[in-house]
């Protein structure tokens, strides 16, 4: 299907609540509420957009939310599809895809590591890159990192000597 | 055998002769963490033509007199370069390259990357640059050469005398239980 057929076939089939805009020729957005993610997610399924290319999160410190991104894949329509959603901030939880697709359950742990959001149902979040980490997690806008680096490893000037 | 007098390899004068065939057969494990490992195929091949210095890649760390620690290093990796370090036979010689094991370089404010390698291993040389060029790295090479033959090159006897030091900051990064901020 061409993308405007794609649009008018999600607009036609997908009732819920959603907001559809173009980025260009390839690939488009789609934001829905937290709870519909799963339902959207596996209609796309069916019609075709068979790979989930990632999982990731963006962190909106002034709106106090986490905007969480599945990007889609279809072979057969090659187009890209930005599925997007808005959790809160205090309290990041969202329900797990990863029944859909067996490798969405790493990239949750790495979304879990480094932004601190829980994924309901998903009972395998251990830490996967980070060594003994205590801290906030790292990619958070609130974690301050060159104050962490330099509390960590120490801070150095050029002709420093130990 | 002759070196296993212990009296005489404490002499100071078998130790030069030691060190003079040591500068001219160093085997080196390139521990390839950053983009330094890319700089190190041209150094080895004919255009530099490490060979001629009596210099070559090793596979396993026993058998291996160089550690190279090429660019950046995460805390995970830093685990490993010292599990590495610690298997290697004495003597034996850590090189940092270029400005990332010195200060940090680009990655200064990383979470995850380590800013002085010195804090965790004796380095005996390093090379600046970003990276450095293979005439950096052969020249670099060359003055680690005459730092051993002077007896000059000794951070593997420093390391056993303050490992405490060592060990206590290598425990501060890997083995926390506390958060930092």
């Amino acid at each position: 299907m061409e993308q405007k057929e794609l649009i008018e076939h999600i607009e036609k089939n997908f009732k819920y609540k959603k907001e559809i805009k173009v980025i260009d020729g390839k690939q488009f957005t789609i934001t829905v509420e937290k709870d519909k993610v799963l339902n959207l997610l596996s209609f796309l399924k069916l019609i075709d957009f068979k790979q989930l290319a990632l999982i990731t999160a963006v962190d909106w410190i002034d709106e106090k939310k986490f905007e969480i991104v599945y990007i889609l894949f279809s072979y057969s329509h090659i187009q890209q599809i930005l599925v997007k959603t808005f959790v809160d901030r205090d309290n990041p939880q969202v329900e797990t895809v990863k029944n859909l697709w067996d490798v969405a359950s790493m990239y949750e742990r790495d979304v879990h590591e480094f932004f601190g959001i829980d994924f309901i149902g998903n009972d395998d979040l251990r830490p996967l890159i980070l060594h003994n980490w205590k801290d906030l997690p790292p990619l958070r806008k609130d974690f301050d990192s060159l104050k962490y680096s330099n509390k960590m490893f120490g801070k150095f000037k050029k002709d420093e000597e130990i | 055998m002759i070196l296993s007098s212990t009296k005489e390899l404490k002499d100071k004068g078998f130790e030069q002769i030691l060190d003079f065939f040591r500068k001219k057969s160093l085997w080196m494990l390139h521990y390839c963490t950053g983009c330094g490992a890319v700089e190190l195929p041209p150094t080895m091949t004919s255009r530099w033509d490490m060979e001629r210095f009596g210099m070559g890649p090793m596979a396993t760390p026993r058998q291996a007199d160089l550690l190279l620690i090429t660019g950046y290093l995460s805390v995970k990796s830093l685990k490993r370069v010292i599990y590495t370090y610690e298997q290697m036979q004495e003597p034996k010689w850590v090189i940092a390259f270029g400005s990332c094991p010195i200060n940090g370089g680009i990655y200064y404010d990383s979470y995850s990357v380590i800013n002085r390698l010195a804090l965790y291993l004796p380095v005996d040389l390093s090379i600046e640059g970003c990276m450095p060029r293979p005439e950096a790295i052969i020249d670099g090479f060359t003055k680690l050469m005459k730092a051993i033959e002077k007896g000059e090159a000794v951070g593997y006897k420093k390391y056993k005398e303050n490992y405490e030091w060592y060990k206590k900051n290598q425990r501060e990064v890997l083995e926390r239980t506390t958060p930092v901020l």
